[in-house]
């Protein structure tokens, strides 16, 4: 008789910290923002500079719109993650309703039956 | 429980502590911002070949540098006093615990519907079983309820010591003739540890807190509703 395989340990996502102190991989919305920013940065050095060929000034606009398009991100990205609990929270608590309350006269769906009725 | 080595924060057990996290995501955000800043600024700083030494006027870059700091603040302080404000909600809690500290455990009573009071010391090494954790696990643990609020009544009966739970967000001082209040709501069971956090004396690091949290239905049978 074969043995019951044994349960395997989910896998731990491997942290990249930026500067020792930022996880990537484990913040919600900090992989998108810094991937978004670096592209930002690229995009406007590099065309800052095929317009004036200034390097060192094309760096500082680098620097500038990494920043900018990084945190631009950042709060666009947590503001819908936030929305997103909120709702998952509200369709859990509905959830643990309707289980609760099915066939009871608190049924949230024989309630919205009843007034679509009449 | 902490994890061997672990820096960040446990994962949350309540809805202030997940809260707390996503606030102390927010700010590592801007501080990796403004580090990133100053990190480049060193390096212009010490690759520039330009080398005059006169002060010279720049009151465009003096207003920049006074009012962008002043904005990252407001961005910061914002979310910290509604997270403040949030922890003090008293939302009716339906049970209530006093918790005890003395050198060196805790004391629990349960008097809302009884006269349970244990007293809940470390497990000595001797008396560890093989799976107990070392310098955590005590003897008697503080049974609650999921997903209901509970009310923390700490104090002390000494010194100084301090009541921390860190996956629930919770970390309230004791404080002899004083008694302060928590409360929290803890949206999934399991067993959680925390460690005195005030400084007591010699056995300051072993007296642990642990709190068993087990389904509502299964805590109404329990010892406390059987007095």
């Amino acid at each position: 008789m074969a043995a019951a395989p044994e349960p395997v340990e989910p896998e731990e996502r491997k942290s990249l910290k930026l500067l020792g102190f930022l996880d990537v991989e484990n913040t919600p919305c900090a992989r998108h923002s810094i991937l978004y920013g670096s592209l930002g940065s690229v995009v406007a050095g590099f065309g800052h500079f095929l317009f004036t060929s200034r390097i060192r000034r094309s760096c500082d606009v680098g620097v500038g719109g990494f920043i900018l398009v990084t945190l631009g991100c950042w709060f666009h990205c947590r503001y819908n993650y936030a929305k997103q609990r909120i709702q998952e929270r509200i369709a859990r608590e509905e959830i643990k309703k309707k289980i609760l309350y099915e066939g009871t006269h608190l049924d949230p769906e024989r309630k919205h039956n009843g007034s679509s009725s009449n | 429980m902490a994890h061997a080595a672990q820096v960040g924060l446990q994962d949350a057990t309540s809805p202030i502590m997940e809260e707390l996290i996503t606030f102390h995501d927010h700010a590592l955000m801007i501080i990796f911002l403004i580090c990133f800043l100053v990190l480049y600024a060193l390096f212009l700083t010490l690759t520039t070949k330009l080398t005059s030494t006169n002060i010279s006027d720049a009151q465009e870059m003096e207003t920049i540098w006074t009012i962008l700091p002043a904005i990252i603040l407001v961005l910061i302080a914002l979310p910290s006093l509604r997270i403040l404000y949030m922890t003090d909600e008293i939302n009716d809690p339906s049970f209530t615990i006093k918790s005890i500290g003395h050198q060196w455990y805790w004391t629990y009573e349960y008097t809302d519907y009884g006269g349970l009071i244990f007293n809940s010391y470390m497990l000595p090494p001797l008396f560890l079983e093989p799976g107990d954790l070392r310098l955590l696990d005590v003897d008697n643990r503080v049974v609650l309820p999921v997903e209901a609020p509970v009310r923390m009544m700490i104090t002390s009966q000494d010194v100084l010591h301090s009541w921390a739970v860190p996956t629930l967000g919770l970390k309230t001082d004791a404080i002899p003739g004083r008694l302060n209040q928590t409360t929290f709501t803890a949206t999934r069971p399991g067993v959680y540890y925390g460690q005195c956090s005030e400084i007591c004396g010699a056995n300051h690091s072993f007296m642990p807190i642990v709190l068993e949290l087990i389904p509502l239905k299964i805590f109404e049978m329990g010892p406390v509703f059987a007095l």
